[in-house]
């Protein structure tokens, strides 16, 4: 399970910075050719395209990672005021609600990803099949209810605040 | 009606408990879709949670989290703050009006208040609260200062209007100029009671000797600045670009000039900034799918046929519309209540002689205000996000703010030859 | 009433599409004794034209007025559209090529892409601007022109030997101030409305690029109705176009009057210089749509050419 969990995670971090460094160098790739040979920023029209896409699936592989490190927010002062027994009762009801949340998000996001690839639809300059943009949040909301699921059955401890103060995300990202 | 109600008081104990914020906007929209709309295909929920994220305006936001983070974890944010206390560290509350002053800089090219929070909040946060800053109070700046961004130009609320209602976005723009600088001078304002309050403690004068070190060390990182407003201002990129050229400049400056930044260190960063755009993104997309149902409620509707019906004068109208939209503010994404409000209120708002560019003006002020006033303040999010702060500090200390603001919103409601003061001086 | 149908489009309340849209759905409704009512959705509150598109597809709303730019995507036939001066400028001729084979079977290419085209809206023209000097078409050479995301659009800019730079529409505005495009291309009543002659010294009126809006319905929804209120309603939307024509035509007067006034140096093509034009570009553009669109696209283009020498003549 351990190893399992390592190698889910190791793959998204590769994935989303891969793909974050891919929006910035292309992006960048555009000014270039805009500013050195704009005779050819023609043939780089594409990249506004492929960068929104990117970013698509940038923000929702990244939603079950930012569970894992307590990133995603909630106003959580009046939990935290409840005594323990309580406080664990709420814990339970949250994770409950994420995984059955996320399944049936996902079970839409499949429908949505038929429907599209069904219906031809294909994007304007990239010219690639719209039904893969609708795969980012079907993606997403596995790995999410997966964390969900997995701190529900206490794999994961994602209600411990951490004890150490660390503002700088850097050193949470090498955990 | 009844179920609407049950909905909403489910909202709030499920905020309460402390469920996501992705979960507390999600869920009750779910049950509006299965309620009200049963008929409209369940997939609509999926298509308008990307839709309310597949724009390419709020692309700066992903690049400016990223630089802002590659310099806070390096030497940039540092050399910079070094210059900026050695400058102005001797002066009573001199930090934090350059907390304000860096968000209008900042802000006039970033356009987006939540991109500004984001470059900013990091590297100013530690230097308020070593200036002895309270907590809170600091929290509140940092969120607060960055609404400028909205009003200084140039700005992506003020294009929208103007494609909304035909008003000129040059003399928007122009607009926006007077009551960005409003907005400052009430915050500074703030600052300065603050810092006599608080006692925070003026340091002493730095000599130029050390002033001038203090320069050079920061010489690199000066160029982060001229790299972005200079690349804007000559047309060489837009702000968007901007913002993925300012990734490219810290990575080099941390990395090659400085020999800080190793592949090891580079790749923690991108991901911890890939995750802080994935918090804020969820946000904006469940925001994107509630705004759908606002519309298909017909709430639009409702409210033109209430000010018709109530036949308000200019006060009383101007008055209604603030109300509109810090409701609004609170619940939905500030752009999507544009989308929503605006073509109820222009019609009215123009038959009643109020000028576009002063409505514009009062608009983009409220949306503003909308992004700093819980609890659904999307710029309280990207605070808790960058400075790793509970939401509930980041609000506790923004009251003092929002109470400022409305006040401004007064000023300028009331006051129309504020925000048309130079754009008469320069179109009419 | 029995039927009712959300119709989204883009543009704003004051706008002709919005203004005959409002005008359609009183006459259906009183048409069909008040049992079709369409409850209009304009400026983009139901989503960008993407998402309406695929709405329509899906049955969140039951239809949608769409430009055929944003079209190519769900049905690349339609891209015949963006070709520059595909269709001519007098009314009646252009009426007569949407009426064609061509126009009937452009319409027929939508059936398998679970919507159901019911007819060809004209609205307007695009014109070119720039900062640059734009008194001969030699002069686009080496200038950076933004364009939509279409490659058919793109490869005008290349016929015509300029950079096409595409941007998206709110950034136009910013980036024609400060200088990351020279100029663009818009009908001339988005160019008053966005006052881009604030940002921009030259303009020519070209007519070089048809506007036609594709009205799309939810084929569900289409075959929910009774075979009589689905004539009204295509008759309905046919019979309105010579007032909507009028209508846009007035603007466009009315918006070069302020474009004018504002001290934008404006100049009209003349007929050779479009003619010319159109023979520059059409053999790239038409090239870049068969590419794209297949076999059926050529089909398209050989009714087309068909309808054009018929109305037109050559
Ligand atoms: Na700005
Ligand atoms: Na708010």
């Amino acid at each position: 399970m351990a190893t399992l969990l390592k190698v889910l995670r190791t793959t998204e971090r590769v994935f989303l910075v891969t793909i974050f460094l891919m929006m910035v160098g292309l992006f960048t790739l555009g000014v270039v050719v805009r500013e050195v040979a704009p005779q050819y920023s023609s043939d780089f029209s594409w990249i506004e395209e492929a960068v929104q896409t990117l970013n698509l699936f940038l923000v929702f592989c990244a939603l079950g990672l930012a569970l894992e490190r307590k990133r995603h927010v909630g106003v959580t002062t009046f939990r935290d005021s409840m005594p323990l027994p309580v406080r664990r009762f709420v814990f339970g009801l949250i994770d409950i609600s994420g995984v059955l949340f996320s399944i049936y998000t996902t079970r839409l996001g499949i429908e949505m990803v038929q429907f599209v690839f069904a219906s031809g639809q294909r994007s304007p300059t990239l010219n690639i099949a719209m039904g893969w943009i609708y795969l980012a949040p079907t993606i997403g909301f596995v790995l999410l209810g997966l964390r969900y699921a997995l701190s529900l059955f206490g794999v994961i401890d994602r209600f411990t605040p951490d004890t150490a103060n660390t503002p700088t995300t850097s050193e949470k990202g090498a955990a | 009606m009844m179920l609407l109600a049950a909905i909403i008081a489910a909202t709030v104990v499920i905020m309460a408990l402390g469920f996501e914020m992705l979960l507390v906007l999600g869920i009750p929209t779910l049950a509006i879709k299965e309620v009200f709309y049963g008929r409209l295909p369940d997939v609509v929920f999926v298509q308008k949670l990307l839709g309310g994220i597949n724009h390419s305006t709020l692309l700066a936001i992903p690049f400016f989290l990223f630089a802002a983070q590659l310099m806070a974890s390096g030497q940039i944010t540092r050399r910079l703050m070094g210059l900026v206390s050695a400058m102005l560290g001797h002066t009573r509350g001199g930090i934090g009006h350059t907390v304000i002053g860096g968000s209008m800089a900042f802000g006039s090219v970033s356009g987006s208040a939540p991109a500004t929070v984001a470059a900013l909040g990091g590297m100013v946060y530690p230097e308020l609260r070593k200036s002895g800053y309270s907590e809170k109070f600091s929290l509140g700046l940092i969120v607060s200062s960055a609404e400028t961004a909205l009003l200084i130009p140039p700005s992506i609320t003020f294009i929208v209007y103007g494609w909304m209602t035909g008003t000129s976005v040059a003399q928007l723009f122009a607009g926006g100029l007077a009551i960005g600088v409003v907005l400052a001078l009430i915050f500074a304002a703030l600052v300065m009671v603050h810092a006599a309050r608080q006692n925070v403690t003026a340091r002493p004068r730095v000599p130029w000797k050390q002033r001038l070190d203090a320069l050079f060390a920061a010489g690199w990182a000066l160029g982060m600045p001229v790299i972005i407003l200079g690349g804007i201002y000559s047309g060489t990129f837009t702000p968007t670009e901007a913002a993925a050229v300012s990734v490219v400049y810290a990575i080099f400056v941390e990395g090659v000039v400085y020999r800080e930044l190793g592949f090891r260190k580079l790749v923690d960063i991108c991901e911890a900034s890939a995750i802080s755009t994935a918090v804020i993104f969820i946000l904006l997309a469940f925001g994107g799918v509630l705004s759908f149902f606002v519309t298909l409620a017909h709430v639009p509707t409702a409210i033109s046929s209430f000010l018709a019906a109530i036949d308000a004068g200019p006060i009383l109208f101007l008055l209604i519309l603030n109300v509109c939209f810090l409701i609004a503010g609170m619940f939905i994404d500030p752009n999507s209540a544009l989308l929503i409000l605006v073509p109820p209120l222009f019609p009215v708002a123009t038959s009643l002689g109020i000028d576009p560019v002063h409505l514009g003006m009062i608009v983009t002020l409220n949306i503003s205000l909308g992004m700093i006033t819980p609890p659904f303040g999307l710029d309280l999010f990207v605070a808790s996000s960058t400075l790793d702060k509970p939401v509930t500090k980041i609000i506790a200390g923004v009251w003092p703010f929002v109470a400022a603001n409305l006040i401004a919103l007064l000023i300028v409601t009331y006051i129309p030859q504020i925000s048309l003061f130079i754009p008469n001086l320069l179109f009419r | 009433a029995e039927f009712v149908a959300k119709i989204g489009h883009l543009e704003s309340a004051q706008q002709s599409r919005n203004i005959y849209l409002e005008k359609v759905a009183k006459l259906v409704n009183e048409r069909t004794d008040g049992n079709v009512e369409f409850e209009i959705y304009p400026q983009g509150q139901l989503g960008n034209q993407r998402q309406m598109t695929e709405g329509t597809q899906l049955g969140v709303l039951e239809a949608t007025v769409s430009p055929a730019a944003f079209l190519g995507g769900f049905n690349p036939a339609v891209s015949v559209l963006d070709i520059p001066y595909l269709m001519p400028q007098d009314f009646k001729q252009a009426q007569a090529i949407r009426d064609s084979a061509f126009g009937k079977e452009l319409l027929a290419s939508f059936s398998s892409k679970g919507v159901v085209a019911i007819g060809l809206w004209p609205n307007g023209f695009k014109q070119f601007t720039s900062n640059k000097p734009i008194e001969d078409w030699k002069e686009f050479a080496g200038q950076k022109f933004r364009v939509m995301d279409s490659n058919i659009l793109i490869e005008q800019f290349k016929a015509m030997g300029a950079s096409a730079i595409a941007l998206p529409f709110g950034e136009l505005y910013t980036s024609l101030q400060m200088g990351v495009v020279d100029g663009e291309e818009n009908p001339l009543d988005t160019i008053e409305r966005m006052k881009y002659y604030e940002v921009q010294k030259n303009l020519v009126v070209s007519d070089h690029g048809a506007m036609e809006d594709v009205i799309l319905f939810n084929e569900a929804f289409w075959n929910s109705l009774p075979e009589n209120y689905r004539k009204v309603i295509v008759d309905t939307f046919h019979e309105v176009i010579p007032d909507l024509v009028k209508d846009k035509a007035d603007k466009v007067a009315a918006a070069l009057e302020v474009v004018k006034q504002n001290g934008m140096n404006v100049r009209v093509a003349t007929p050779e210089e479009r003619k010319a034009l159109r023979e520059e570009v059409y053999p790239a553009t038409k090239a870049a749509y068969i590419e794209r669109a297949g076999d059926e696209g050529k089909k398209l283009i050989g009714l087309y050419e068909k309808a054009y020498a018929d109305v037109v003549g050559n």
